[in-house]
């Protein structure tokens, strides 16, 4: 019988789609070679719009819902366990690591999932003002967040890219490079997850093609790069923030509560007391 | 009305003494400059000059980068609990030289007394006070398994609260374990100047505190220096983004806290008299040279008449004139250039075709002066409903439901601050959530604490000053 292969496609609002350049680049595994879509400007336009939207409507949600969304995941990702070892095994990890990596990716996801309505708790306050005021510094996710993967060839470091800034109710669009099979395969176990259209979408190419683009864009209030960017980038990417005084973040902490405090906006409230 | 005559209570200037020329605060004692420019320091409610500045060149720059190097291995080395007895140390001479300090604070910036002397000196103090007693608490503060100063800091402060954005600054840098190279506005020098003595007496290590005096040039030099690790700046929007900028290929830290277009929502539900009271410190506080200035009034239609009439006639009673009468509320405009930029701010407006009442008051002679202004029937399209003005001229908008007062409180790029007044608690919290703004004020306004963070959301800068998150600005933290 002839064997039947996935086409790999970016996941942009809730959907599967090709670059509407309809340019692909080539990833060549151990055993298979995958044509994956090569994000050009108009598809990371589309990506911010739709995660203006998905912004709206992952906070719309209790955060109690975004705990249980969250939590599925990796219900989602332990039941098709066998597929994601398929590909870490052609990106040439022994079968030990790739179980491995399911395993931290897995626990990683229970992390912040049961962070999602516990992280204002642990990074807002009262604060004890001097007179008769109610004063309190309330949390808020920063809005949408451009993320550009690592390079590492990980469920999990995949995973950390994102979850920081989505558990606390920011939407994201995750880019990956050479290791893009992984996102664009766990982008069939988001899908299934209840998560809002717009809240992930997850893109695959190369990074400096768009970084211009991304840093200029006035709707991306973050920018987090998990992979160490070179001088030059860094150069174009402060230069672009700067006209709109956009939130920069290299090399991030991609663990613990440091890895929610770059997309939080601290908004403190005052009200005097009184009879 | 009538008119109420005050007698003239003036402060005496006897007890400050200022120097003719001075220089640089480098490695634990002043030095004279490299650079050989000078710039005049005046007084600008006489037009006076106080003092000659220098204006820091690279080498003086490189200097006391250096010095801040090396200081940052002397204070790696000291304990956090001998660094915060630096911080309580500083804190306790502020206050006993709290008057000296205020009196120059106003000859310097034209700042009324009763402000300097009952607003910043006290919070000066109590921010180093603060933040004293965080520096042996770091470990606790965000549960961090790891958290390290960024090392020799650049900071870069205004000219609206001189001492006081001071105090922002370098009592979190210091009680963090970085040290700083600090550059004072260029025509406010002379409290940091008068600081600076202030670490030389309580003996702080040489090189934790240096300060550069001088202009924008000696700004870029410290923001472009390969020796600093992280960049502190407080001012315009527009300099701001060209320090972003010129952070380039650089992985360093930075904070900035920029302008401010804030909106002070007045619903119809409001206690109107003490709204009217808010309203007229959101604007006048400060000659309305403040970033979070409640410069944008946004009335709801049917109280608007009233609300306009109440607030003419507070108005009215404002006491402008000379900066050390103790009965003043409205000092001088801090510099010539800032009060060309309201005027011609103004000026538009008026030829935009807002409505501008001006109170009718004596100015002084000499000196920079502006009248208490207020805009009505403006468009929210008009610059002067757009722009930062920074002076004492409020413009006036209209809404008639909440969600419109949302809209366009929000429709500007920036994000600092903003003001409710409703006696309606649901409608406090329902507004707050939804306005994009770092530090809210309901049914209040301009209300500080080194305690609670300050910041903006938007083009209104990023990271937080005061308050355990403001440890954030200074600390690399992994959890």
């Amino acid at each position: 019988m002839t064997e039947i292969k996935k086409t790999y496609k970016n996941y942009v609002d809730g959907k599967y789609v090709r670059s509407e350049s309809g340019k692909t680049y080539t990833v060549e595994l151990k055993s298979e070679s995958y044509e994956l879509p090569l994000t050009s400007k108009k598809d990371l336009r589309d990506a911010v719009t739709s995660s203006k939207s998905g912004f709206d409507s992952w906070n719309k949600l209790s955060q109690y819902n975004r705990t249980q969304i969250i939590y599925r995941l990796s219900e989602m990702i332990e039941g098709n366990r066998d597929s994601y070892v398929e590909i870490l095994l052609d990106y040439g990890l022994t079968k030990a690591a790739a179980n491995k990596d399911i395993d931290n990716a897995i626990n990683t996801i229970v992390w912040y999932a049961g962070l999602a309505d516990k992280w204002e708790q642990l990074t807002g306050n009262l604060n004890p003002v001097v007179g008769e005021y109610f004063n309190i510094s309330h949390q808020e996710p920063i809005g949408v967040v451009f993320s550009l993967n690592s390079t590492e060839i990980s469920i999990d470091k995949l995973l950390s890219s994102f979850l920081p800034a989505l558990s606390i109710g920011c939407s994201v669009i995750n880019l990956s490079e050479k290791n893009a099979v992984l996102s664009l395969k766990l982008a069939e176990d988001i899908n299934n997850s209840d998560l809002p259209s717009g809240a992930l979408n997850l893109l695959s190419g190369d990074f400096s093609k768009i970084l211009d683009d991304v840093s200029r864009h006035v709707e991306i209030n973050a920018l987090a790069s998990y992979k160490k960017l070179n001088k030059e980038n860094l150069k174009i990417i402060n230069e672009n923030a700067s006209t709109s005084v956009k939130r920069i973040f290299h090399l991030p902490s991609e663990e613990g509560l440091s890895s929610i405090l770059p997309f939080i906006e601290t908004k403190t409230v005052w009200h005097p007391k009184g009879r | 009305m009538v008119k109420w005559e005050y007698s003239e209570s003036i402060e005496s200037d006897s007890i400050v003494s200022i120097q003719d020329k001075y220089g640089h605060f480098i490695d634990g004692k002043f030095s004279t400059p490299n650079s050989k420019n000078y710039l005049k320091t005046v007084s600008p409610s006489t037009e006076e000059v106080l003092a000659s500045i220098s204006i820091g060149n690279k080498k003086d720059v490189d200097k006391a980068v250096n010095a801040a190097k090396e200081g940052f291995k002397r204070w790696s080395k000291t304990t956090p609990s001998e660094r915060a007895k630096y911080l309580y140390k500083l804190a306790r001479l502020i206050q006993e030289r709290s008057r000296e300090f205020a009196v120059l604070e106003s000859m310097d910036g034209g700042k009324p007394i009763k402000e300097s002397r009952d607003f910043d000196l006290p919070q000066v103090a109590s921010n180093f006070f603060y933040f004293a007693g965080w520096a042996d608490k770091l470990d606790i503060s965000w549960g961090a398994k790891e958290m390290k100063p960024y090392g020799v800091v650049g900071q870069i402060i205004p000219w609206n609260f001189p001492l006081l954005m001071l105090a922002w600054k370098v009592a979190p840098a210091l009680a963090t374990g970085n040290t700083v190279v600090l550059k004072p506005a260029e025509t406010t020098p002379l409290t940091a100047l008068l600081f600076a003595e202030l670490c030389e007496e309580v003996g702080l290590p040489k090189g934790v505190f240096n300060l550069v005096t001088g202009d924008g040039t000696t700004g870029a030099e410290l923001v472009n220096h390969e020796g600093i690790s992280k960049i502190a700046f407080t001012g315009s929007t527009s300099v701001g983004k060209y320090i972003q900028n010129a952070v380039g290929e650089r992985d360093i830290g930075l904070t900035l806290e920029l302008g401010g277009k804030a909106a002070n929502i007045v619903y119809n539900d409001a206690a109107l008299d003490q709204a009217v009271e808010g309203v007229v410190n959101g604007i006048f506080f400060n000659q309305g040279h403040v970033c979070c200035a409640g410069s944008r009034l946004l009335l709801q239609e049917d109280i608007h008449d009233e609300f306009i009439n109440k607030l003419e006639k507070r108005m009215q009673t404002l006491r402008v004139g000379n900066p050390l009468d103790k009965n003043t509320d409205i000092g001088a405009i801090n510099s010539k250039e800032q009060l060309d930029k309201i005027t011609s701010l103004v000026n538009e407006g008026v030829n935009d075709g807002g409505e501008l009442f001006q109170i009718e008051c004596e100015l002084p002679s000499s000196g920079y002066w502006y009248r208490p202004s207020l805009f009505t029937n403006v468009q929210p399209s008009y610059n002067i409903a757009r722009e930062e003005i920074f002076g004492p001229v409020l413009t006036t908008l209209t809404f008639r439901t909440p969600e419109e007062a949302v809209e366009i409180a929000n429709n500007t790029e920036y994000g600092l601050s903003a003001g409710i007044w409703t006696e309606k608690g649901s409608k406090i919290l329902w507004t707050a959530d939804r306005l994009d703004a770092g530090v809210i004020w309901a049914n209040t306004f301009n209300k500080f604490d080194p305690s609670s963070p300050f910041g903006g959301y938007k083009e209104s800068g990023f990271g937080r000053e005061g308050g355990r998150h403001g440890l954030l600005s200074y600390l690399k933290v992994r959890s």
